[in-house]
């Protein structure tokens, strides 16, 4: 089982998520696979992600802390080629949250979004907030 | 939702050093060196006899020096740990653990003013694999505290600077104060001006002393230009100022034979290599360029290592983030990167990661060598 072989750095990690979280941040592994980690973040303050709660899933591969954990499909170059194994889960969820404060349209998943927050940033702002409460409010 | 975007450029500060233990600014000693010298020795016995200093050096890899990435300023210092002995909890007194290691031989044994490996070169293709090489310990007798060094108005002589700082010395010897001297042979040093003539005063053994020039013997900066003062000067061989911190004599230790009849034997010299520069206030402020040590007619430099402080494995806590490896966060560290001078990594992380990378894992520099730094072995 997953559990049973768990390096001591995963389990001082999650241990240290549980007990001083990241402010906006809640990360608690699954209890079936600890290298499964069910993630919120906050949308930031004064961001258009504000109010918002943003769920992702975080796996930690065998191989980590050497290679990056894996978390969807955010584009964060920390997730790939500028993965350090001295990065952390924390560190990783801070640079998500960092994100949302400032998106960054110049490296976009989605062209027709980025091309909208780039032409016209106030209404993106707009539609963002309102996906924020459609999408990622409440529980 | 909300996965659309991406951080390539914004998110900087991330890319850099992740700084490992954010929250335990306290508990970081101060910076560290490599380079032939340093303190405390590991744990260090309280600072009881003549073990409170103790240096480490790294066998000279049997290349010439080697060139330095391209990119070496980001670097560390955004990195390196708070200044300030008193924080760090885990020596007593005197020579707050600061370990001083050199990663080259610079010059072994011979007379003259050494080359000093180049400070920066062309890049180079990535470097072979690296094997660990083991850092050695020397003992320096003496040991000028860098960051305590000041200049300050003689009261008595309003016109006149007199130098301060603290240092530790194994055995008794001399300070002596030079302005604007170039070393012309091995630890002797000619003033650039006559008629500014070197201070010389003697000094007892004891750890954390408190060196301050005597009213009356200090010097008329006047005399020199602002900017002369600055800087050092003449292919960077005259400095401003140089503290030759040196011991008479030397009892010999269980690791070396040392004829102490003979005459000549090398000196046992510190030479702190400063320049000043006036401040807002109109004080001067002294900034040590470099440190170097002469042990047994063996020239080393000193330099920092950055991270080293927080893991003397001696009073290694497994729950301080500050000690641990960044990769495994279970063992202490005791392996530093060069030349970036990380100390970050126990040595089998380290070896684990020089089979999949050859970056750093705190500033993403290609590592070069990797130094492993046993400073909690009490065989020496
Ligand atoms: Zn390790
Ligand atoms: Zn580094």
């Amino acid at each position: 089982m997953a559990n049973s072989n768990l390096p001591r750095r995963i389990i001082k990690e999650t241990q240290r998520l549980l007990s001083e979280p990241a402010p906006g941040i809640s990360a608690s592994p699954s209890e079936d696979n600890m290298r499964y980690f069910n993630v919120m973040i906050l949308g930031p303050t004064q961001s258009p992600y504000e109010g918002g709660v943003f769920k992702l899933e975080l796996f930690l591969p065998e191989e980590y802390p050497m290679a990056a954990p894996k978390l969807g499909r955010i584009c964060l170059d920390i997730l790939k080629d500028k993965w350090s194994p001295a990065l952390q889960i924390r560190t990783v969820l801070l640079s998500i949250q960092a994100l949302l404060s400032a998106p960054n349209p110049d490296d976009p998943l989605s062209e027709n979004i980025a091309k909208h927050w780039k032409s016209n940033e106030a209404e993106a702002v707009e539609t963002a907030k309102e996906w924020t409460r459609l999408y990622a409010s409440g529980a | 939702m909300g996965n659309f975007w991406s951080g390539r450029r914004r998110h900087n500060y991330f890319h850099y050093p992740p700084p490992p233990p954010p929250p335990h600014h306290h508990h970081l000693p101060p910076p560290y060196y490599y380079s032939a010298e340093s303190h405390p020795p590991p744990p260090p016995p309280p600072p009881s006899q003549g073990y409170f200093i103790t240096n480490t050096y790294v066998t000279p890899p049997p290349l010439p020096a080697p060139p330095l990435p391209p990119t070496s300023h980001p670097q560390a210092h955004s990195f390196s740990y708070p200044n300030g002995y008193s924080n760090c909890p885990n020596y007593g007194n005197s020579m707050t653990g600061r370990y001083q290691y050199q990663p080259y031989y610079v010059n072994q044994g011979t007379s003259g003013w050494p080359a000093i490996r180049p400070t920066a070169g062309p890049a180079n293709p990535p470097p072979p694999y690296v094997d660990h090489q083991a850092a050695k310990k020397v003992k320096n007798d003496v040991n000028v505290h860098k960051d305590t060094l000041r200049l300050e108005v003689d009261e008595r002589n309003p016109d006149h600077h007199l130098v301060s700082f603290v240092f530790d010395a194994l055995y008794d010897g001399s300070i002596t104060i030079f302005y604007f001297a170039k070393e012309v042979e091995t630890c002797k040093f000619i003033p650039l001006f006559p008629e500014v003539e070197p201070v010389r005063i003697p000094f007892h053994k004891g750890a954390g002393q408190n060196f301050c020039q005597t009213s009356g013997t200090g010097i008329d900066l006047g005399f020199f230009a602002l900017d002369d003062l600055s800087k050092p000067s003449e292919g960077e061989d005259v400095f401003p100022l140089i503290i030759c911190a040196e011991t008479y004599s030397r009892t010999p230790s269980a690791d070396e034979n040392l004829s102490e009849s003979t005459p000549d034997v090398s000196p046992n010299m510190q030479i702190t290599q400063a320049v000043l520069e006036k401040n807002g206030s109109g004080s001067f402020q002294v900034k040590v360029v470099r440190q170097i040590l002469w042990i047994d007619g063996a020239r080393y430099e000193l330099r920092e290592l950055y991270g080293i402080g927080s893991s003397t494995a001696a009073d290694f806590n497994d729950s301080d983030p500050g000690k641990e490896c960044v990769i495994c966060m279970t063992e202490p560290k005791d392996t530093a990167v060069l030349p970036c001078r990380h100390m970050c990594m126990c040595s089998e992380c380290a070896k684990a990661l020089r089979l999949q990378s050859n970056k750093c894992p705190i500033c993403r520099q290609s590592i070069e060598e990797l130094i492993e730094i046993k400073i909690n072995n009490s065989n020496q």
